[in-house]
């Protein structure tokens, strides 16, 4: 199973590869859009996918974080964001959890026909994400919450939860999500 | 709920897009170092109109819940959202028994279907557009935007499940034989435990909903140094309904049914954008600032434009006469049980001034 990391450290490597200068030893020609049009590619890419957040702690252990297991500590993942400069902290706070999916794909598409009429009018690719029809989650749960500074462990910390979120079980989510570019550049 | 679900994707693919982007960058900076990145400012950003990116769900299907517990009290699903606190300080949590996305026809969620969601036309969109075009001159705005309205000549009845080319300004369409349609049905049951009272069973449901012309606007704001917005809900439904049931679901109360469903609510605008912000003690705050009074003499006291500053009287004039500034609620019938209360509206509503503040009740 690839998890989310080793597939963006592929894509690094891709690009990383994609860009190595200098061995220019053939001269690229340009494709016109009919000798593009003739080119077929491959399937598209299908990916499995387990992600953990958190489930037994994170790396830091101090006073506010801990192991999941110290019922004094809090192990969730916390990310902070503010949306006035000096003002206090918007906080997803305690993100752990477990989800799991198995064939979500993505591959381009050609769209010339169906949706109602609109694939005629519309003739051209979209980028398709096959949605991978379940996905586990395995007590996955966060909280939303408003904060006055951006650690827990910084002076003056005072946090107010919102609310919380706690799922367990098979999500249903069906479909295609297709994204392509819309307006002038 | 769908739409976190559509962001964690659409963030996966952002990730990714981010890494080959900062893994071309890393690349290509050392060895061709000529170029130097130059910080372009406000004026500068706003003349940007780069291709934005158009979002289409085909054939999506969402369901989520809580299963009823079996023999040994194991639950398979489990949705809950808690965490709320209410007045008299007992505790609030939220059992989401289901939550759904479907095709029309789904019967109050029994038989879920797919649905599209967006028009390839007329899709969900995500863009950087020119502030100028709307009235917030020299900005960059960031916009999240459902399908746009359309001319009524190419459009569809926004409230009729049944509405034909040509019937309506809005863009989605309704579900047909062939085809099936762009207007979801939309579901929540919940249960909501109060302190140990398990009692409250609220289902909502929405039958073939359409969200058409509705926009999240966001930018920066140079003097007050934060985030402001302006945010635009449509939603119309030929039937939202709303009930009550016993615990296990089956004996229901009086159904409460609201027919041609129309809310068009505007928080914020050009003049008066929200702003977001958390305060010293960690409350999320949100406000709408007043509109600025006009100086001393500006309006004369028979209020008549000819005694006034015409440049003042005209920006008043336009500022509470402009409809896109007002929010609306329309029903066309509001039925209890087998009683009809007929129609309702409440039109023009304006906000003048608004300050919203969460407060943390626990000691």
């Amino acid at each position: 199973m690839m998890t989310v990391a080793t597939t963006n450290v592929l894509l690094l490597l891709c690009a990383l590869a994609l860009s190595i200068p200098g061995q220019s030893a053939a001269e690229l020609k340009r494709l016109d859009d009919q000798a593009l049009g003739a080119v077929a590619g491959q399937g598209g890419i299908y990916l499995s996918g387990d992600v953990s957040i958190n489930e037994l702690g994170g790396p830091v252990e101090n006073s506010y974080f801990g192991r999941c297991d110290d019922e004094t500590r809090k192990c969730g993942a916390r990310f902070a964001y503010r949306l006035k400069e000096n003002g206090g902290w918007m906080v997803l706070d305690d993100i752990r959890g477990n989800f799991a999916f198995e064939g979500l794909t993505l591959r381009v598409r050609t769209i010339d026909s169906g949706f109602g009429g609109d694939g005629v009018l519309f003739r051209a690719d979209v980028l398709e994400l096959g949605l991978p029809n379940t996905v586990r989650f395995n007590d996955v749960r966060f909280k939303i919450a408003a904060s006055s500074t951006a650690r827990p462990t910084d002076p003056g910390f005072q946090q107010t939860d919102i609310f919380s979120v706690g799922m367990r079980g098979e999500v249903v989510m069906e479909g295609n999500l297709l994204v392509f570019p819309v307006g002038k550049p | 709920m769908s739409c976190r679900m559509k962001e964690q994707n659409m963030t996966l693919i952002f990730r990714r897009v981010i890494v080959l982007i900062v893994g071309a960058w890393l690349n290509f900076y050392p060895g061709q170092g000529r170029a130097e990145l130059e910080r372009m400012d406000d004026a500068e950003l706003s003349e940007v109109d780069g291709a934005g990116l158009g979002v289409v769900l085909e054939g999506f299907k969402f369901s989520h819940g809580t299963d009823v517990p079996d023999a040994n009290g194991e639950q398979a699903r489990i949705f809950k959202i808690g965490g709320i606190t209410s007045t008299d300080g007992r505790e609030v949590d939220i059992t989401v028994n289901h939550l759904y996305i479907s095709g029309s026809g789904s019967n109050y969620g029994e038989n879920l279907s797919p649905v599209n969601l967006g028009r390839l036309i007329n899709p969900y969109r995500i863009d950087v557009v020119d502030g100028n075009t709307f009235g917030v001159k020299g900005k960059a705005v960031l916009e999240f935007a459902a399908p746009a309205m359309v001319d009524s000549a190419q459009g569809f009845n926004c409230t009729s499940a049944s509405a034909v080319v040509g019937s309506g300004p809005c863009s989605s369409r309704p579900a047909t034989v062939d085809y099936i349609g762009e207007r979801p049905d939309i579901g929540l049951q919940m249960n909501v435990r109060v302190g140990d009272d398990r009692s409250a069973n609220i289902n909502i449901h929405a039958v073939s909903a359409v969200i058409d012309g509705s926009y999240l606007r966001l930018w920066g704001d140079n003097d007050r140094r934060q985030m402001v917005g302006q945010f635009k809900l449509n939603f119309y439904s030929p039937e939202l309904s709303i009930h009550a049931c016993d615990q296990s679901g089956e004996t229901c109360g009086s159904r409460v049914l609201l027919k041609d469903f129309a809310l068009e609510l505007a928080i914020g605008n050009e003049l008066q954008p929200v702003f977001f912000d958390v305060d010293g003690a960690g409350n999320f705050v949100v406000e709408v600032a007043a509109i600025q009074q006009p100086a001393t003499g500006d309006i004369g006291a028979d209020g008549l434009r000819e005694s006034s500053n015409a440049a003042t009287w005209d920006f008043y004039e336009s500022y509470y006469t402009n409809p896109d500034y007002r929010s609306n609620l329309r029903i066309g019938n509001f039925r209890v049980s087998d009683r009809d209360f007929g129609s309702m509206r409440v039109e023009g509503m304006l906000i003048q001034h608004l300050d919203i503040r969460t407060r943390d009740l626990a000691p």
